[in-house]
């Protein structure tokens, strides 16, 4: 992972005059100082964790136990509602508007009366030392995920604002050191605020601290294979809140991403409907292979739960072997007649735009059904709109197709040798029975870069 | 017309060829039968035997072999009712360990990092590290015992198998050897019919393993943190937790995790007792075992003059295959605790922390095994330092299973707590007796 310094340094733009780059340094410099200041500001919450809390006089009352905030709302930093301070024996919360102000190792009050009632979790919001610091974090950015070593809280406007997660390892170091050197920030690694996603611990006592909300946008702009990437890497309860909190069909297309023993135990753990709802959802090959991988109690329960066309599809595929043309292929395959021409044919496919990574191809059909042709959606794209598809097909060369029975190699020799991305699979009467994407054939030949595991024997 | 056959109307084409594929797939039907049953004969044998078998022979690695060996040679049976002790005590534990893993779906590390402070973190990890790092030199120790029965010097053999377990590792064609070695590593299945061909004194066994007795000696105190080492080792929980979470394992499936857990640690221990068995019907009172030979004379029943062969096949077997998964596993512990364990995962090699630390490992566990000690006395030494340590990881075990807020209602209830809790503290009232009476021992006052 590349250093990131905190705040980021401005870029130069690539396309800029002359005096935008004059513009620029300006800014520059700007920005240098606002960072060094910035850096100045910021409050380390591992060093205030512990720290005297002082009244006006600057005499203790207590000790700052945690620091609580609102994450998740629409702010990009969360503001610090107030603190949990320990006196005596009693845990009591502060409202952040009796805070005076907070520098690194100790908090002044503003008032001289302390409410001692105990602290209650209010919803939406977190103990940033017990629920975020040292757990899971998804960073949108750079899409990975971490776990939190330090968090940094500054002063903006007249609150104070979590503005951005410590992973480094130095920083772990720091916190094992002695407590006198604690409280000094070490922002070498420091990821901003703005680009982390972070969960609520289910806590199976504390039901105030599951929270519904939507994910950010950050976290929308993720492409399915860096959704499934992050799904991965997170434990169990992270990941289920971020399933539950995605649209069906970008879960979905997350889970085809997956590898299979990974996409398997995610399913596995999620509740059987739920499952059934985003398999279905799924391309047909992708959710025959996923079901594949399970027990076979299991995947019968799963697929009872499907819609009634859904659920013949997938068990017709489940039926093929998984090493062999039949357990490869997408059911989803666009067809048309020879009569009909390039732009209905076009408009047709415009329906099919959520199966677009499936159909690169459409096949043409006889009266009889059978495969006479298969035309490339470059075709389509490039020939006269008025056309009809039989003056688009080679009489003389008939398509490239394969048995579902054909094994992965002799795929991949045909594959190669017609040079086209994809094929059609077809019965012994020349009927489409699917397709085969090139893609489809990569997955099945690359040996899976798996996310490690704790290593075990015979995983 | 359409993409998806089942939508298309009556008596169009698509209709048709669905009437094809019908007649297609029932021609299938026998093959596609086949196969399905043949896989499913095959699961159900693995489903019932894989588990145990796995678990027994992590468990029975060379360490584990030589420390039960030497049990049955320095003591005959009379630490047998001390096993049925540690059976319990590992029952115990490895059902805790799959509790947290099913009720959290986190690893063990990353819940310890959750759960306790940074420093407490850190003592957890240094345990792991520590008996970890001694169960590789052990591994390495037993790879030089073996080829020593063979005849080749372990002072050629052992920097050879670093680098081989190393660069298998590394360039990544380690889980086609691990089957081999696996393979190998099943001679020592021969110990329990060596137990029972071996003609052992059964009323001796039978009195020794049900009538409660103890040695109040230094060298059965020392063999007894051994055996406690080498049976519930912190490797041993990491592993179990880690089973569970990555089969995706939730509270629903926890009752056949826990089945499958604690049938596992029987059988394990079962094991382990053919072991101490054969070896005291063999050698028994010969006093402690000195040599790799020594043991492999346990097995003279079943494979007569090919005893030592068989001991060394097996202890080849269970070396290797325990060399490469040990370290992987305590770097993989730590990357976890860290929070990098998702770095590690596309770019193995590229993932500094982790390589390094499994690189460390290896050396110094090769580095160890050259050195002029005994082979025996090494392994067991190694597993001495496993059972000072394990009781500090059952420490944490215990803590997070009675926390109400990690496992809810699936938390230790009073009883249970009352249980392990004297579990852990005979576990820990043994190594602690141990350390206290070596220390005596450095001032000459033991």
């Amino acid at each position: 992972m590349p250093d990131r310094r905190f705040p980021p340094h401005p870029r130069p733009t690539t396309n800029g005059d002359h005096a935008a780059t004059s513009r620029f340094l300006s800014g520059y410099t700007q920005r240098l100082t606002t960072s060094r200041q910035v850096r100045q500001g910021i409050i380390s919450l591992v060093g205030l964790d512990g720290c005297p809390v002082l009244n006006q006089s600057g005499e203790e009352v207590g000790r700052l136990v945690d620091v609580v905030a609102r994450v998740g709302g629409t702010d990009d930093y969360p503001a610090v509602t107030g603190i949990v301070v320990r006196v005596g024996r009693r845990r009591a919360f502060l409202d952040a508007s009796a805070i005076d102000h907070a520098d690194r190792r100790s908090v002044t009050l503003r008032t001289a009366r302390l409410d001692l009632r105990e602290f209650h979790r209010r919803p939406g919001e977190v103990l940033l030392a017990k629920d975020i610091l040292d757990h899971q974090l998804v960073d949108t950015d750079q899409v990975q995920v971490i776990r939190a070593a330090d968090l940094y809280l500054a002063q903006v406007g007249d609150q104070v604002r979590l503005v951005g997660v410590d992973v480094s390892l130095q920083t772990l170091l720091r916190r094992l050191g002695p407590k006198r050197y604690r409280w000094h920030p070490t922002p070498d690694r420091v990821i901003d605020w703005a680009a982390i996603e972070s969960f609520g611990e289910d806590s199976p006592e504390d039901p105030a601290a599951v929270k519904l909300r939507t994910p950010s946008s950050a976290l929308r702009r993720l492409r399915p294979a860096e959704l499934a990437d992050v799904l991965e890497g997170l434990g169990r309860p992270g990941r289920k809140e971020l399933l539950a909190s995605l649209d069906h069909d970008l879960a979905a297309d997350a889970l085809e991403e997956m590898e299979p023993d990974e996409l398997t135990a995610l399913l596995r753990e999620v509740e059987p409907a739920q499952a059934a709802d985003l398999i279905a959802r799924m391309e047909p090959d992708e959710a025959a292979e996923a079901l594949r991988e399970m027990p076979a109690d299991e995947q019968t329960q799963l697929l009872a739960r499907m819609p009634q066309a859904t659920q013949r599809e997938l068990a017709r595929l489940l039926g093929y072997p998984a090493d062999e043309a039949g357990g490869v292929m997408t059911t989803v395959i666009a067809c048309a007649s020879p009569e009909e021409t390039v732009e209905e044919v076009r408009k047709r496919l415009v329906k099919l735009a959520k199966h677009q990574t499936e159909i690169d191809s459409v096949a043409v059909l006889d009266s009889e059904g059978r495969v006479i042709g298969d035309v490339s959606a470059f075709d389509l794209l490039v020939n006269k709109a008025g056309r009809p598809l039989a003056d688009l097909i080679d009489p003389d060369n008939p398509p490239v197709t394969l048995q579902p029975d054909a094994d992965l190699d002799a795929i991949a020799t045909t594959m190669v040798e017609s040079r086209r991305s994809s094929l059609l699979v077809v019965d012994e009467d020349g009927k489409p029975l699917g397709r085969i994407l090139s893609d489809d054939i990569l997955d099945a030949l690359v040996p899976g870069h798996g996310r490690l595991h704790f290593p075990r024997l015979l995983q | 017309m359409s993409t998806r056959r089942e939508e298309a109307p009556p008596g169009s084409r698509a209709a048709q060829s669905w009437a094809g594929l019908t007649t297609l797939t029932r021609i299938r039907i026998g093959g596609v039968r086949l196969t399905r049953v043949r896989k499913s004969r095959i699961f159900l044998v693995l489903a019932i035997a894989g588990p145990g078998v796995v678990a027994a022979n992590a468990g029975n690695d060379a360490a584990g072999i030589a420390t039960y060996a030497s049990a049955g040679s320095q003591f005959v049976y009379r630490t047998l009712f001390f096993m049925v002790l540690v059976t319990v005590a590992l029952v115990l534990v490895q059902e805790m360990a799959v509790r947290l893993g099913t009720y959290t779906g986190k690893g063990l590390a990353a819940l310890i990092r959750e759960q306790f402070s940074l420093r407490f973190t850190a003592l957890a990890i240094g345990c792991v590290l520590l008996a970890n790092t001694g169960l590789v030199v052990s591994e390495f120790a037993g790879l030089g015992a073996a080829f020593e029965l063979l005849g080749v010097s372990r002072y050629l053999i052992t920097p050879i198998a670093a680098v081989a377990i190393w660069a298998l590792v590394v360039f990544g064609s380690y889980r086609y050897a691990e089957r081999i070695f696996l393979v190998m590593s099943l001679a020592f299945l021969a110990y329990p019919i060596a137990a029972v061909l071996g003609h052992p004194d059964w009323k001796a066994v039978g009195l020794n393993l049900a009538i409660p007795h103890f040695e109040f000696t230094k060298a059965y105190l020392l063999l007894g943190v051994a055996l406690i080492g080498t049976t519930v080792s912190p490797y041993m929980q990491l592993y179990a937790a880690a089973g569970v979470v990555d089969k995706g394992a939730d509270p629903a499936d926890y009752p056949r995790a826990r089945i499958d857990a604690i049938s596992g640690a029987i059988f394990a221990c079962v094991v382990s007792v053919t072991i101490i068995i054969a070896t005291a019907a063999a050698i028994g009172g010969t006093g402690p075992l000195t040599s790799a030979s020594e043991a492999a004379q346990a097995l003279r029943p079943v494979a007569g003059q090919a005893a030592e062969g068989l001991f060394a096949l097996g202890l080849i077997g269970a070396s290797a295959l325990a060399g490469a998964v040990v370290p992987l596993s305590s770097a993989y512990a730590i990357s976890e605790a860290v929070g990098v364990e998702r770095s590690v995962s596309r770019r193995f090699t590229e993932a500094r922390l982790f390589l390094g630390l499994f690189t460390v490992q290896v050396i110094i566990g090769a580095a160890l095994a050259l050195t002029r000690i005994n082979l025996i006395t090494l392994l067991i030494g190694t597993q001495v330092l496993q059972g000072i340590v394990t009781p500090v990881i059952l420490v944490y075990i215990l803590i997070l299973t009675s926390r109400r807020s990690v496992l809810g209602k699936a938390a230790n209830g009073p009883v249970f707590r009352l249980v392990t809790g004297v579990c852990v503290a005979g576990v820990s009232a043994m190594s602690l007796l141990l350390l206290g009476s070596t220390v005596l021992g450095f001032f000459g006052l033991g």
